[in-house]
């Protein structure tokens, strides 16, 4: 009858994360306004590998992580970590949840929202460095950890940009963006003109057979 | 056990009629330094225990909720907030030192809109029937004369599929945990009681109470008999504390 793993370890591990997230939307002011407008939804994530169930429950006071829940779901999710981890950073995440290893059931337009929601969080570091630091010490350290950041996402953004002109343009390794869209509008339209084939030579293996009869 | 006149207060076999009245000057002496100790004794592990409690009891907006042996009000400031303003907490201790403590501390935190206090024994509940969607008792059980009474009595003003829950030290499973926790219990508690608390007497009562209380499954089968339903439980670090769940049909 008892649960096959003890789950204070769970529990605290919930607690540890909980207390993180809701540390980062501290810091970012409009985060815990758009998350009150999914106060009532609840997102469980099932990961299979490693196997874990967490249930997000967004609202007005932050973040709420829970092991366990009883009661109607707005969005179930389920899938292996890396999935997961995927869809957290995806620029376009309706594409990761069409194209990737995720199993969705529900309403898929509020994880959408959560997803928006915690991809752009937009820390203000400077009050609890101020509030710690004084005024002139806060207020230097938060310019340069802004600085730092924003260098950070600069660099990782050209990384990627260049990453991407090589695999498409340099090595050919996969074909540009652009090209796959053409390539899948051509199959596409191949697909309607075969159909739209198959319904005339039905509609003359008929008429031939009425000829005959 | 409630047909006898005497019942157990730790060890020491005691009249029925004396158990509350000496669990009680144990609860008046500890009530100043509770939070302090408990953080002390489980090294913190009470509120993990206690946030595996609040998961389990699926409460939510509007719910009424009952907390008994509410203590220092630690489960009852986490269902204000989940039950909402429509929502109704009640905050019952037998012990009006232990209800001050929590009232106190609870006000400070500015939480009182949607949470009741109410100086109420398990046993004989003051509320009408049917009237909480969950009813919890968080190391608050082991200290009741008759624990079939109390569960009766919360069954009783528990709504139809309503759920109980009941936090409460139990039986570690393995053998070396048992002996490194007898070890802690018997002579760590009694020395920290004295050194933080000036009071061995009051945790050495505690070591005790908690070697005297029904283990899992005759918990478990007691709620079922007092008339639970899908009465289950769940080990926590190792057994030392389970969590046991019944809903009432």
């Amino acid at each position: 009858m008892s649960a096959p793993v003890d789950p204070t370890l769970h529990t605290a591990a919930l607690a540890a994360l909980e207390t993180a997230i809701n540390r980062a939307l501290a810091l970012s002011p409009h985060s815990k306004a758009e998350l009150a407008q999914l106060e009532d939804a609840v997102f469980a994530l099932h990961c299979t590998a490693p196997v874990l169930d967490l249930y997000l429950h967004p609202g007005a006071q932050g973040m709420r992580l829970t092991g366990f829940h009883q009661g109607p779901i707005t969005t179930s999710i389920r899938g292996k970590a890396a999935d997961f981890a995927e869809l957290a950073s995806a620029k376009d995440p309706t594409a990761t949840l069409i194209n990737g290893g995720l199993e969705l059931e529900g309403d898929s337009a509020p994880l959408i929202e959560l997803q928006h929601i915690l991809a752009k969080l937009d820390m203000d570091w400077e009050a609890p460095l101020v509030d710690s630091l004084g005024d002139v010490a806060g207020h230097q350290l938060a310019q340069v950890l802004r600085s730092a950041f924003a260098w950070g996402k600069q660099a990782s953004t050209s990384l990627a940009r260049q990453l991407e002109e090589f695999i498409h343009e340099e090595a050919r390794l996969s074909p540009p963006r652009l090209e796959v869209e053409d390539f899948y509008r051509d199959v596409q339209e191949l697909g309607i003109r075969v159909d739209r084939l198959e319904s005339r030579t039905e509609r003359l293996r008929q008429r031939l057979q009425k000829l005959r009869g | 056990m409630s047909d006898k006149d005497t019942t157990h207060f730790g060890f020491k076999e005691v009249d029925k009629d004396a158990k509350a009245g000496m669990v009680g000057d144990v609860f008046h002496s500890v009530a100043a330094r509770y939070d302090l100790m408990n953080d002390l004794m489980s090294g913190g592990i009470h509120r993990i225990w206690k946030r595996f409690t609040i998961e389990l009891s699926g409460v939510r907006k509007n719910n009424a909720v009952l907390d008994i042996a509410g203590g220092t009000g630690d489960l009852a400031a986490r269902f204000a907030e989940l039950v909402g303003p429509q929502g109704r907490v009640v905050l019952a201790d037998i012990n009006d030192s232990m209800l001050q403590v929590g009232r106190d501390k609870l006000l400070d935190q500015g939480r009182l809109a949607n949470i009741e206090f109410v100086q109420a024994d398990a046993q004989y509940l003051p509320f009408p029937d049917d009237s909480f969607d969950c009813v919890t008792i968080a190391f608050g059980l082991r200290n009741v004369t008759d624990i079939d009474l109390a569960l009766r009595s919360i069954l009783r003003v528990l709504k139809p599929g309503g759920r109980l829950l009941v936090l409460e030290f139990s039986k570690p499973r393995n053998s070396l945990l048992s002996k490194a926790y007898d070890t802690y219990s018997f002579r760590v508690l009694p020395l920290m009681g004295r050194l933080v608390a000036n009071d061995s007497d009051s945790y050495q009562y505690l070591a005790e109470s908690i070697r005297k209380h029904p283990d899992q499954d005759t918990l478990k089968d007691m709620m079922e008999d007092a008339g639970y339903c899908e009465v289950e439980y769940h080990d926590m670090t190792g057994g030392i504390v389970a969590l046991h769940r019944g809903i009432k049909a």
